[in-house]
Order: structure tokens, then sequence, then C-alpha cells
């Protein structure tokens, strides 16, 4: 039943329950009637005081603790901690491990893209195209266990390397596999570029221009949708992006259809990439010797994760422990640009805005709290009823 | 821009003036500037800007302890392959530094995150709910801070 509003602004909290977000997120949206004039962000639920607890533990025993902030993409902390770490000991893993960091980064990327590729359409209604994603995605999870034995954390970082090598069986069953999902990303472009419901869905949605997108300080594939040119691996490359180069994936347009355009482009540069590194693997040793102390110093080290720049900060002071560890993740930045962007939108179309940058969303019901300001009574709404209610918004609309 | 040519032009920014500022160069990519007098801070920030050298990768807040007494903030910068390093120090008690949130629309969850974490108050920031922390969170317990003791939390636990 339709509750019965008098007309005046309402605040709908969506969240914050968002269970595999590694930040989940509380989102404030003014609305009035159906257009959102306002939004705020509150994050926090799960915050784990992972900064501070690097600080108790000594320098080995963090590269397994910061493997740890981020259930998706966990390679790409542990990466960015080793090279911080290695930068202060003034020591260079060798070149293989380093084409081999690269290599399951790359992976990485290809199955946390899918993973989005799957939640938003299923953000939009596009059921179909989300088990279609995610039924591709477990065959890079497949080719990641079989690589590092573990289909998440694959704990492939040492302190100056990598644990394990890359033998030719292995080489070929990513070969094949990467055939296989070449294949489907070729049919996905086409579905998300052609599918006309779907395209009611993204086109024009979420516009971010691109000097919106510098000020706020967006980053990775929502920044590089409306053309800036923000993409570490090009340039500032790290480990060995500069031997294995990567093309820069820039769209103009800067609505949700360019984010899926620019993510799903990604995903070609990803293969060819990894098909590169097989080619020309370089030869060598795996680890480098550590010395047992890490000298005091700074470190800053930025990489490009699947959702966009992530900042390492490290202050060794001499000793067993680090001082102090700064972690910046993309999702933050992305969040502040999210939540200014949703302005004068449709309610209908928060879940696709929100959903468009990536913030690792999970599938899990969502609370969402209409409260009305005037007589204190309230109308919730599970995140199931408004994802609902943005498919049947739009599916009146096409009538 | 070439990261050399960056370099050169932040250098030049942050030299303008009479400001007491210091610079070195640790590393061929970055630049680091020690920011002496705190009213220099906002102008250098708006003169990067305007060269678009302002995108602002991360706000570092460091707790250099009880003996020094004072807490440093890092500013980083991060134009392309470069990277430009303001650092300003102030003293643990009463601890305020102006908001970039006029300048740096994207400032302001840093410095939010950084109000709470180290205490630091942050004058004209719009938003000063808790990003990070609970709501019931004590007044004045920093988490970041050096000198930090969970154990003073036994009593949040118990009131849920």
């Amino acid at each position: 039943m339709e509750p019965n509003f008098p007309a005046k602004n309402f605040t709908i909290p969506i969240g914050p329950q968002h269970p595999a977000l590694k930040e989940p997120g509380l989102f404030k949206f003014v609305v009035d009637g159906e257009i959102i004039t306002g939004a705020s962000v509150r994050l926090g639920y799960a915050h784990r005081g992972i900064e501070k607890a690097a600080e108790e533990r000594n320098w080995v025993q963090d590269l397994y603790l910061i493997e740890r902030v981020c259930g998706i993409c966990s390679h790409i902390h542990a990466f960015a901690y080793s090279l911080a770490v290695e930068q202060l000991a003034n020591v260079q893993a060798p070149p293989r491990a380093q084409a081999i960091r690269i290599l399951v980064a790359e992976l990485e990327r290809i199955h946390s893209h899918f993973l989005w590729m799957g939640v938003s359409a299923h953000e939009a209604g596009f059921d179909t195209l989300f088990m279609y994603a995610w039924r591709d995605r477990e065959k890079v999870m497949d080719l990641l266990e079989e690589l590092t034995g573990n289909r998440v954390n694959y704990s492939a970082n040492l302190l100056g390397g990598v644990k394990f090598d890359v033998n030719a069986a292995q080489a070929q069953s990513i070969r094949s596999t990467l055939d296989f999902l070449e294949e489907r990303v070729r049919h996905y472009q086409n579905v998300v570029t052609h599918d006309e419901m779907f395209l009611q869905r993204t086109r024009g949605i979420g516009v971010m221009t691109r000097s919106q997108a510098e000020v706020m300080g967006a980053v990775g594939p929502t920044a590089r949708a409306s053309n800036v040119p923000r993409d570490i691996r090009t340039i500032a490359p790290y480990a060995a992006y500069s031997q294995f180069p990567v093309q820069m994936i820039l769209d103009t347009r800067g609505d949700l259809e360019a984010r899926f355009e620019v993510r799903l482009e990604e995903l070609f540069e990803s293969i060819r990439l990894i098909r590169e590194i097989l080619n020309a693997m370089p030869e060598g040793e795996l680890t480098v010797r550590m010395p047992r102390r890490i000298p005091a110093g700074e470190a800053v080290v930025r990489l490009e994760a699947p959702r966009g720049e992530v900042f390492y900060f490290i202050k060794s002071n001499g000793t067993d422990k680090p001082e102090r560890l700064k972690i910046r993740t993309p999702t933050i930045c992305n969040l502040n640009s999210v939540v200014r962007l949703a302005v004068g939108h449709q309610l209908a179309d928060a879940p696709m805005i929100l959903a468009g940058i990536d913030p690792c969303f999970s599938c899990n019901d969502r609370m969402v709290q209409i409260s009305k300001a005037s007589d204190g009574s309230e109308y919730s709404m599970s995140w199931k009823e408004l994802r609902q209610h943005g498919i049947d918004y739009y599916k009146r609309l096409s009538k | 821009m070439k990261t050399e040519e960056i370099l050169s032009l932040a250098e030049q920014i942050v030299k303008s003036w009479d400001w007491a500022t210091e610079v070195s160069r640790p590393k061929p990519n970055q630049l680091d500037v020690k920011v002496n007098v705190l009213n220099e801070l906002l102008p250098i920030i708006v003169g990067l800007r305007v060269k678009r050298l302002g995108y602002l990768s991360a706000i570092v807040g460091i707790d250099l302890g009880v003996q020094v007494n004072e807490l440093e903030v890092l500013y980083y910068f991060c134009p392309g392959d470069a990277v430009i390093v303001l650092r300003v120090r102030v003293p643990r008690q009463n601890a305020s530094l102006p908001s970039l949130s006029e300048i740096l629309a994207s400032a302001e969850v840093f410095e939010r995150e950084l109000r709470e974490m180290f205490g630091i108050e942050i004058t004209g920031l719009h938003e000063t709910e808790h990003l990070y922390l609970p709501d019931d969170w004590p007044d004045g317990v920093y988490p970041l801070r050096k000198d930090f003791n969970p154990s003073t939390l036994t009593v949040q636990t118990e009131k849920a």
C-alpha cells in the first residue's frame, strides 16, 4: 500500500547493512517527492581498526593482516604493502616476481569487474545478466585457486617476492580460460550497449562531467568514464607495468553506460595483458633476501586497484613494527562523488548510481526507512523493495 | 605535463612570496614541503589547485608521541607521476587546522576522518558527524593517537 505523505522533504536512510562491502555505508537521501535533493554518507560499520592494529604487529604479521583489508581485491592491498616495505628496505623484488604480481592483479581485476557487472545488472532488475556474469566469474576464481590454492586472500605476496611460480600447465589453463572469457565479454558488451530496457537504466543516468570528477577526486573506472586520465598503471607504472604497458580506457560521456563500457573495455585490456605476460615471462628468482631490520623512513605507494587508486603510506621508525600505516582506498573517493551526483535524480535511480561506482555491493537485503518529518510516523522499505521500486518505475515509464 | 615540470612548478608555487616553507626532494618524483606557518597552508593549496596540481590523494595524520607533543599532518597531492607532500605540525592539545573543503570538495571525507581519529578540530568543515566511529563513541578519545587505551572503552560495550 502506498503511504500517504504530505508534500514535505523526507530523509531516506539507505543502509547501513551492506555485508560484502568493505565499508558498509549509510546513505541518507533527502527527497522531495521522487526527486533527491540532498545526500550524505556515514561509514564505519565494518571499521576494524586495521591501521591501528598494524602498529601493534611486526612487518611480516602485517602482510597477513593487510591482505584481509578487502575480500574482493585482497591481492592489491598485500601488493601495495609489500612494495612499500620493499621501498623502505631499499630492495627490489626480482622481475619474475613482479610479473607474477601483476598477473594476479589483472586476474583479480577480471573477477572484480565481472562481480560488479553482475551486481549492477541485478540492481537494474536484469537478473539473467547477473547470473551469467557470476557464472563466468567462477572461471577466474578457479584459475586463482589453481595458481595460489585460494579463491580469495590468495596470499601471493611475500616481502621481497612471491610465494609461487606459474608453470607451463597453469599457463595453458589460464590461456584457455581467457579465450572463453574474451568471447563472453564480447557478448556482454553487446548486451549492455544494445539492450533497450537496460539502456533505459544506464544511458544519461548519473552523469558526472570531467570537471566534476576532477574536483570531487573520483578515481578508477568511475573517473575514466568521465574522461579523467587517471590510471596509475599508465601514468605512474609500478612493478612490471613499465615492461607490460597498459592502454588507458577513457570515455567522454560520464554516465552509467560509460562506466559499463569502460570496465568492459578494461576486461579486454586485462586479458590482452595477461597473455602478453605469459608469453614474455621474465626468467629468474621468485624472491630476494629482505634485511631483518627495516630502516627508518617513509614510503608512499600508489596502485591501481580494480576500483581505482589505492594509496599506501608507511612510516617506519627502525623497529620491527611500523610507526604508522595509512590506507586510502578508492571507494572513499568515489563515495564522495556519488553522494553529490545523486542530487537531482529520481529515487528510482539511487540503486544504480550507488552500484555504478562499484562500492563492493552485496546482494543482501538492506533496510530503507522512510521517516516522516512532521508527525514522526515511519514507513520502512527494504533494499529489495527500493530496487523493485526502481524496476517498476521504469516499467511504468516504458508503457 | 612531465614529472619534472610538475615538480618545478610546484616548487615555484610553494616558494613564492615570503612563505616560510622548507623544500626538499627526497625522491626523484617527490617534493617535500614543510609548511611552518599554518596560515600559509590554504594559499599554497589554492596555488596548486589553480595550476591543476590539486589532485588530493590522501591526508595522513601521524601522532609524533607524548614526548614531542605534536601531531603531524601530511597532505599528499599526486598529479600524474609526481608526489607533492605538504607537512604541517600542530600541538596535541587544542589542535586545529583550516578546512580545505571550500577549495577541494574531495578533502571533506579525509578531514572528517582526521578529526575523529586524531582529535584535530577542522575549522570550516560543514559535516562534523562521525564518519567511521560509532555515534556513541566517547568524546575526547582518539583511537589513532599513540596514547589511546582500548580498555577505556569497556563501559561502552556494556551500554548496548
